[in-house]
């Protein structure tokens, strides 16, 4: 990858941000809220793939760390006054100590066994947040001050989003992501050639659980209301998986793509089908997953349209 | 030293097992729920009771995985819904038509058998063997379209089917309900049953094989995408059988798939994957966990999934083979 792939990278993503900054004052609220929330899911979509595309251990429960950020975010503010933008960082530190400490025994276990045991922490996770009262208000959630915020969630967003990215990039272009690619490939193979997998698993899930908290976090004060049934929702999992594997999970490129495609179909049919939409994303994932397991990056990479390689 | 290791790991999984048992007293006692009085003592016996009754209906359900992980090494995060989809059926055939919910097993079991066969047929048989994960994600994208298409029909109300909600006095204080004995003695019929097809039946006996070594069955003239496809048709029937037995003791709605998903996952581990009698065993363990910690531990309810989980990830992390699987290699 030389110095010229570099650079027309960041070229794509300049102009990325100046459309994205020049867009908000020229759209009406709905509009603003729908590109907010969708770099909220290419958020999370990068995010897992940091865990689950470069270093292969999918994560069923990434919800998990999205709610923590939420309720972070929605308890500081509530209960203690904080400024919401200092909750994000508080946020972030919790979802980053809780991975740490779900990390270390979860991440021992291999394949299907860590996909099911990240299901389990996150409804396990669901189910503290309405059994301790105390501190989350329980089943009945949080409401949150009523104010017009759609310009600046949408700025945070998109920082985090750019951070994001960005750490994204550098992950895959790194010797870091390399490791991670040689620990999805074959652990056993990757130790012996002295790769710390443990270190660099339990590195990569801490990476991969503070972007969803920031995002969790803005989300909480975007959208005023907050429970446990809606911030540990497991669609919101089965989104940004679908939406990385889609794109192509693995490469930078793919779960942006995914989410842009993606969101912005189911954002176009849930109004009309608001069933149907579900049923047809359970179908959609059988078929990604049994036809089309790279994802759109993969079918390009076949054509020869992208460069056959690690990541885009 | 591997010999060491094991023998560890065993006392090991004793350890977590009594503990995992003793936390409910201690509990308890500590927020003062438990009383050393006759009457406490009945209203246990009851709990613990009903939790063997409840753990037939869990092992129901939970050999179904068990067979397909055995036979296919692929973990169906559909089985949940199967069972709820069994369930709804027998709601079905209850409502409108009239059947009582045992005898709908006759109709229920041969569609679900058929919808078992199909699913493999057109989805699975083309992965077995591939990356882990890709069954994974198929059942789950399955799981999610039976979720919805469901709710579509049925929409999400709770439903029940009213069958023999009278209880049965064993003595003056101890009472088990009479739903919950019949359902415990329809698992152990099935679930004997399917044991001795799988111990004597020429197919049984074939699927024993194809679970054994795929590749020396194949040498062998075992058709194993046949048996593949049997095994996954056996597997729907069971869950779907395990959903009539659950429908007439609980209510169910279309989300409740994704508990039995997890409680079945759990309970094969703790079995032991791959394992028929671990099955069996660990569904009753679990439940008799379940109800003493809904029994004793305030907010009890809202605990019994951590127990799950809990129990899941740590008999993985010390023992994954579990109480009486096969080792690993």
């Amino acid at each position: 990858m030389g110095q010229k792939e570099h650079l027309r990278n960041f070229g794509m993503l300049a102009i990325l941000i100046i459309i994205l900054c020049a867009l908000p004052s020229n759209i009406n609220l709905y509009q603003r809220s729908v590109i907010m929330f969708t770099m909220m899911y290419v958020v999370l979509s990068l995010s897992w793939n940091i865990i689950s595309g470069y270093t292969g251990y999918v994560s069923f429960g990434h919800v998990m760390f999205y709610g923590i950020g939420a309720y972070a975010t929605g308890i500081l503010v509530v209960d203690y006054g904080w400024h919401w933008i200092a909750t994000l960082f508080v946020g972030v530190f919790v979802s980053f100590v809780v991975s740490l400490v779900i990390g270390f025994p979860v991440l021992r276990l291999k394949g299907p066994y860590f996909a099911i045991a990240m299901l389990g922490a996150a409804e396990g996770t669901r189910v503290v947040a309405t059994v301790w009262e105390d501190l989350t208000h329980g089943g009945e959630g949080i409401g949150l001050p009523n104010i017009e915020n759609s310009f600046e969630t949408y700025f945070a967003m998109l920082v985090v989003m750019l951070v994001t990215i960005v750490v994204s990039y550098w992950v895959g272009h790194s010797r870091f992501g390399i490791r991670l690619n040689a620990i999805r490939e074959d652990e056993i193979a990757a130790e012996s050639l002295g790769i710390n997998s443990t270190f660099y698993k339990l590195f990569a899930f801490a990476l991969s659980a503070i972007f969803p908290a920031a995002a969790g976090g803005i989300q909480a004060y975007k959208v005023l209301y907050i429970d446990p049934e809606t911030e540990f929702f497991i669609l919101v999992t089965i989104y940004m998986k679908l939406f990385a594997m889609f794109g192509g999970k693995g490469t930078v490129i793919g779960p942006i793509l995914g989410t842009f495609v993606l969101y912005i179909v189911q954002e176009i049919t849930w109004v009309k089908f608001p069933t149907a939409h579900l049923i047809a994303f359970g179908v959609f994932i059988v078929l990604v997953a049994r036809f089309m397991p790279r994802g759109l990056m993969g079918f390009a990479i076949d054509k020869g349209w992208a460069r056959k390689g690690m990541v885009h | 030293m591997q010999e060491k290791a094991e023998i560890r790991s065993k006392y090991w999984l004793a350890v977590f097992l009594v503990a995992a048992y003793t936390i409910p007293f201690a509990v308890g006692i500590y927020t003062e729920n438990v009383f050393f009085d006759l009457q406490w003592l009945a209203d246990l016996t009851t709990v613990i009771l009903n939790g063997i009754m409840q753990g037939g209906v869990y092992a129901m359900f939970a050999v179904g995985l068990t067979l397909i992980f055995g036979v296919m090494r692929i973990i169906n995060v559909a089985h949940g819904e199967l069972v709820m989809l069994g369930a709804y059926l027998t709601w079905m055939f209850f409502f409108y038509v009239g059947v009582d919910p045992l005898l709908a097993l006759f109709i229920t079991l041969p569609i679900a058998f058929v919808i078992g066969l199909l699913i493999q047929k057109l989805l699975l048989n083309a992965v077995v063997g591939g990356p882990e994960l890709t069954p994974l994600l198929i059942t789950f994208g399955m799981g999610l379209t039976i979720i919805h298409i469901v709710e579509a029909i049925f929409t999400t109300d709770y439903r029940t089917i009213p069958y023999a909600p009278d209880a049965f006095q064993l003595t003056e204080t101890i009472a088990v309900s009479r739903s919950k004995i019949i359902s415990f003695v329809m698992a152990a019929f099935i679930s004997i049953t399917v044991f001795i097809f799988l111990k004597i039946h020429r197919i049984g006996k074939a699927i024993r094989a194809t679970a054994q070594n795929a590749d020396v069955a194949m040498v062998c003239g075992i058709n194993i995408f046949h048996i593949y496809m049997i095994t996954s048709g056996l597997a729907a029937a069971l869950a779907v059988a395990g959903g009539a037995l659950v429908s007439i003791q609980f209510g169910f709605n279309p989300e409740t798939g994704v508990l039995y998903t997890l409680q079945a996952f759990a309970i094969i581990v703790l079995g032991g994957r791959g394992h028929y009698i671990g099955a069996l065993i660990g569904g009753v363990m679990l439940a008799v966990i379940e109800s003493l910690i809904s029994f004793m531990i305030p907010n009890g309810t809202a605990m019994v999934e951590i127990a799950s989980y809990g129990m899941m990830v740590f008999v993985l992390l010390i023992r994954p083979r579990g109480l009486m699987g096969p080792k690993e290699n």
